[in-house]
């Protein structure tokens, strides 16, 4: 009975978008994705998302996830754009609960290949797309676009992201300028995260933070072999060679391992800590999408402009 | 038979090494000590070289300038390291040491016995959970934890009759109930997985001398403490009746050199993270070597153990750097280390044959109709709840109909039935283990081959970015069988193929466990799926797959309900069985192969780690199931049941947020163990 009536609306709704003049699309959409084609007979208008680089691009395009995963870390970790009010929690990224993504009812859910595995789940639940930005050695800006991109064809709001693109395009550009303004020029920047009290992470091209120092026209200090998430981890002492140039590290820290870092003599040798080149930027996603990466360019400019650590 | 009773019987472990070796009497272990202090002295020269050309040696290493950023490196970076390298290992390999000749027992080790396990744990929950201000008793509670999982190994496996094995297992599961423990806390606590795995991995990487500053007080302090005990220690090697009948407080004497032998062990993983098997393989080494005396085999292998770790990891540190990663110290250790317990195992023959009498110690705690009742009716109620009852976080919530009820009862139903054959297959594959291996404490688990069809997938997934479930499952399938020859080699020579079989499995564990760890480093993003996949997770299972190892497991489970009478008298020991007219080497050999293809299949489905495979059987046998016919059918009633519960509760307990079933199964499995250790005193 109810499954009837539900249908009947289904039908309903559907020939309403039809016939609405603004719906230009009666034929299909067709996105090209890393688990084949999927065919939507409609812009998708629920979305389920299940990383954060997903989650904060449909947000920049406009709409507002039914599902999220791991909502409260990304406050932590991610922080902006700030999350819609009603959604629905779908627990962990690694494995989203898939009791609650059906009761969310998304008419389209987004993975990454991570939980490629799982494909055939998601997809008896609503028709699922697999877009992966990170772990498959390809530079992370221009995946993180191809995101925005084709997002933006399933949800029927390319106006929107080519709108948001060619602004970014200006403030990358903006950014740029003021990052080199505030710098001293012959500098490079090696922007890092540290990872324990005696290691740390060194971004190097491939990562969001050295493509979009590319896309401003920023001189990346390290150019060295990097993981499969672009960036090399070592001892302090990896940044030895990088010591003539200015660094930049993201929060979060912990605390503890902060003080114990500056506590060093390995750290207080090096030249941008005795020179004060060391610069700190909030709360920033180094594997995020293209809102991470704007805001990134943005948090560098403001960090350069306000100086650096003391 | 008599032969291997002898050695059992007598109580210097260190004579039942092969008595040839006693030739080379202290020549091996110099000559091995040497060669290792000789590299260690060229590599100090080889990291010292460039300073050395310039005449800067000397300050470089007492008075850096203070100008220069290669010689603050080398003083504040390089220096400590290698410093701390010689004194872990220095400390681990006495610590091992120690251990080793007060339990008798040459595979005893921190690692081996839970040591590093709880220590581990209680400084991840410190990290996690204890306010700053508590922040001086740090060092306190890894001590604790440490002391009580050696305590609760030695509770579990002391009065038994063969206690060296015992306290093996008994050590294994301690060490997989705390690292269950600390994934948990891990798994939502992500922000400091990172942090964490490095500290866990045992990285030695150093950027100031605190940590040395830190370790070698303690140290010193242990090491004396120990060297001064060393000589009653001798005593205590000649058994605690002679030990006593010479007057000495055996009893207090070796609570004292274990506690300080944790001691060391706290001291130096809380700065350093786990480094394995140093304090296995070096004090086990010099002994093959024919050290046989305590006081000399503590200080070989305090040198001998500071010179093999500064080596290896003189050899870690060339490779940092290559592709961007670190390799942890600790975890490249444990890979170096794991094959010296092959090693050991074929030197010392330390598997004993007397293990009938260990039948039944433990009490009858449930009748076994009561029991079978429950558990049929269990199950299927079980069954009705797991699919229909739900809880959201806030109320049960009950699933009646719908739009997607279809979908939804598929679902769970996948998730629900892969982890109850999943419990029926380790059950069988449990029970076949240990009645064959005679040994109650036995498990699949153990058998090395869940490992290593784990490791194969892990490998495909993290180092070469297999992402396809069937892919992965046709690797692991692969390692696992790969793992299977493996083992049918090594086992070839030995008469008591089931031992052999379980200590290499703990050997494979081991490697494992190591390249886990180093997996876990440097898996970016993806560690939490890592972690919880690790653990048993029903997640990714499908119905096709649930459906192929419910097949196996029927079929074998025919197979050996056929088998059951030559199984019952397998069950009974050679002398007997033999003398019954049964080849029973290969029986033995063909049941544990049996085991081992159901422990791979539960393995593909659900993942490496359980314990339903140990806590099945034993239970079963406890409450009454002692013929093998009736004990396999018990057993895969209470496997089953375990799992559907742990399912349940691993979907449910933390709505929306899900836990890996076999970590809760784990987690009441090793309840169990220990509620039973309790329940004897």
């Amino acid at each position: 009975m109810i499954r009837h009536l539900f249908l009947r609306l289904f039908v309903i709704a559907g020939l309403t978008a039809a016939l609405t003049p603004q719906m230009a699309h009666a034929d299909p959409i067709t996105i090209e994705h890393e688990h084949g084609t999927l065919k939507l007979d409609a812009p998708a208008k629920r979305i389920a998302v299940t990383n954060w680089a997903t989650t904060e691009t449909v947000i920049a395009l406009g709409l507002d996830p039914v599902a999220i995963a791991d909502p409260n870390d990304y406050l932590d970790w991610v922080a902006k754009p700030d999350l819609p009010e009603n959604f629905t929690d779908i627990g962990q990224r690694a494995a989203p609960n898939m009791e609650a993504l059906r009761a969310a009812k998304p008419d389209l859910i987004v993975i990454s290949k991570n939980l490629e595995m799982a494909y055939d789940n998601f997809n008896a639940i609503a028709p699922t797309i697999v877009l992966s930005v990170y772990n498959n050695n390809r530079d992370a800006l221009p995946e993180a676009q191809k995101l925005l991109k084709t997002l933006a064809k399933a949800t029927d709001r390319q106006a929107e992201a080519k709108a948001w693109l060619d602004d970014a395009d200006v403030k990358f550009a903006e950014y740029g300028d003021r990052v080199r303004a505030a710098m001293p020029p012959g500098h490079a920047l090696a922007i890092t995260q540290f990872v324990s009290e005696s290691h740390i992470g060194l971004y190097g091209k491939s990562s969001l933070p050295g493509t979009v120092l590319a896309k401003m026209d920023l001189p990346l200090a390290y150019q060295g072999p990097v993981n499969n998430w672009g960036f090399a981890k070592g001892g302090v002492e990896i940044l030895g060679p990088r010591a003539q140039d200015t660094l930049v590290y993201l929060n979060p820290v912990p605390d503890v391992i902060r003080e114990k870092v500056w506590a060093s003599p390995v750290w207080k040798i090096l030249d941008f800590v005795k020179n004060d080149r060391v610069y700190e930027l909030p709360v920033v996603w180094a594997y995020g999408g293209m809102p991470s990466a704007l805001r990134f360019a943005r948090l560098l400019a403001e960090s350069m402009e306000s100086g650096p650590v003391k | 038979m008599s032969g291997q009773k002898s050695h059992e019987a007598n109580p210097a472990m260190t004579r039942a090494i092969n008595s040839d070796m006693n030739r080379f009497f202290h020549r091996g272990p110099t000559i091995l000590c040497i060669v290792l202090a000789l590299c260690s002295v060229t590599i100090l020269i080889n990291d010292l070289w460039p300073f050395l050309q310039n005449g800067a040696g000397m300050n470089v290493i007492f008075h850096p300038d203070e100008t220069d950023f290669d010689q603050i490196l080398f003083h504040f970076s390089t220096l400590p390291r290698i410093t701390m390298a010689f004194i872990c290992g220095a400390g681990l390999a006495l610590a091992g040491a120690a251990i080793q000749t007060v339990l008798r027992n040459p595979l005893a080790s921190p690692t081996t016995l839970g040591v590093g396990a709880g220590v581990e744990f209680a400084l991840t929950v410190f990290l996690l959970l204890a306010p700053a201000a508590l922040a001086p008793f740090k060092e306190a509670a890894a001590l604790a934890g440490g002391m009580i999982a050696l305590g609760a190994v030695y509770l579990i496996a002391s009065r038994r009759a063969n206690a060296t094995l015992w306290l093996i297992l008994a050590g294994m599961i301690i060490n997989l109930m705390l690292q269950s423990g600390t994934q948990i806390f891990l798994l939502f606590n992500e922000q400091y997985l990172q942090s964490v795995f490095m500290w866990g991995a045992g990285d030695l990487a150093q950027n100031g001398w605190d940590s040395t500053q830190f370790v070698l007080p303690r140290l010193l302090v242990g090491v004396a403490v120990v060297l001064l005990l060393s000589r009653p220690l001798d005593l205590l090697a000649l058994g605690d009746d002679t030990a006593s009948s010479l007057g000495a407080r055996v009893t207090i004497l070796r609570l004292l050199i274990l506690g300080f032998a944790v001691f060391i062990t706290a001291s130096v993983i809380s700065a350093a993270g786990l480094i394995g098997f140093i304090g296995l393989a070096v004090p086990a080494a010099l002994r093959i070597a024919g050290l046989t005396r305590s006081r000399d085999l503590m200080i070989y292998s305090l040198l001998t153990g500071g010179f093999a770790l500064l080596c290896i990891d003189f050899l870690v540190r060339q490779m940092n750097g290559l592709g961007g990663d670190i390799v942890p110290t600790g975890a490249a250790t444990a890979l170096i280390g794991a094959p010296f317990i092959i090693l050991i195992l074929r030197k010392a023959r330390i598997m004993p044959g007397q293990q009938s009498e260990d039948h039944h110690p433990d009490q009858q705690i449930v009748s076994k109709n009561v029991l079978s009742l429950v558990l049929v009716f269990g199950l299927v109620t079980g069954l009705g709840l797991s699919l229909f009852v739900s809880f959201n976080g806030h109320d049960f919530v009950l699933l009646t109909g719908g739009e997607s009820f279809h979908d939804i009862l598929l679902q769970r139903s996948e998730r629900t039935f892969a982890a109850i054959i999943c419990g029926a297959a380790l059950a069988v594959s449990g029970t076949l283990i240990q009645r064959v291996g005679r040994n109650p404490l036995a498990s699949p688990e153990i058998t090395g081959v869940s490992s290593a069809t784990a490791l194969a997938m892990i490998i495909a997934l993290v180092f070469f970015g297999f992402g396809q479930r069937a892919d992965l499952m046709f690797v692991g399938a692969v390692g696992g069988i790969i793992s299977l020859i493996i083992l049918l080699l090594l086992c070839r020579k030995f008469t008591h193929t089931p031992h052999y079989l379980l200590l290499n499995g703990l050997a494979l564990t081991a490697i494992l466990g190591a390249i886990v760890r180093i997996a876990l480093t440097r898996s970016g993003t993806q560690t939490s799926m890592l972690i919880s996949w690790l653990a048993g997770t029903t997640y990714f299972t499908r119905m096709d797959e649930v459906l192929i190892v419910a097949g196996v497991t029927v079929a074998l489970l025919i197979v050996v309900i056929a088998a059951r009478r030559p199984l019952e008298l397998a069950s009974f020991g050679n002398d007997q069985a033999t003398s019954l007219g049964l080849g029973i080497s290969g029986f033995q050999f063909f049941i544990m192969l049996l085991a081992a293809i159901l422990a791979a299949s539960a393995t593909l489905l659900v993942g490496p780690l359980s314990f339903v495979g140990l806590m099945a059987p034993h239970l079963a046998r406890i409450a009454g199931y002692r013929l093998a016919g009736g004990h396999l059918l018990g057993a895969v009633l209470i496997g089953a049941n375990v799992m559907m519960v742990a399912e349940w509760m691993a979907r449910n307990l933390l709505y929306p947020q899900q836990l890996p079933t076999g970590l809760i199964a784990a987690l009441i499995g090793t309840t169990y163990f220990l509620f039973l250790a309790i329940r004897k005193r």
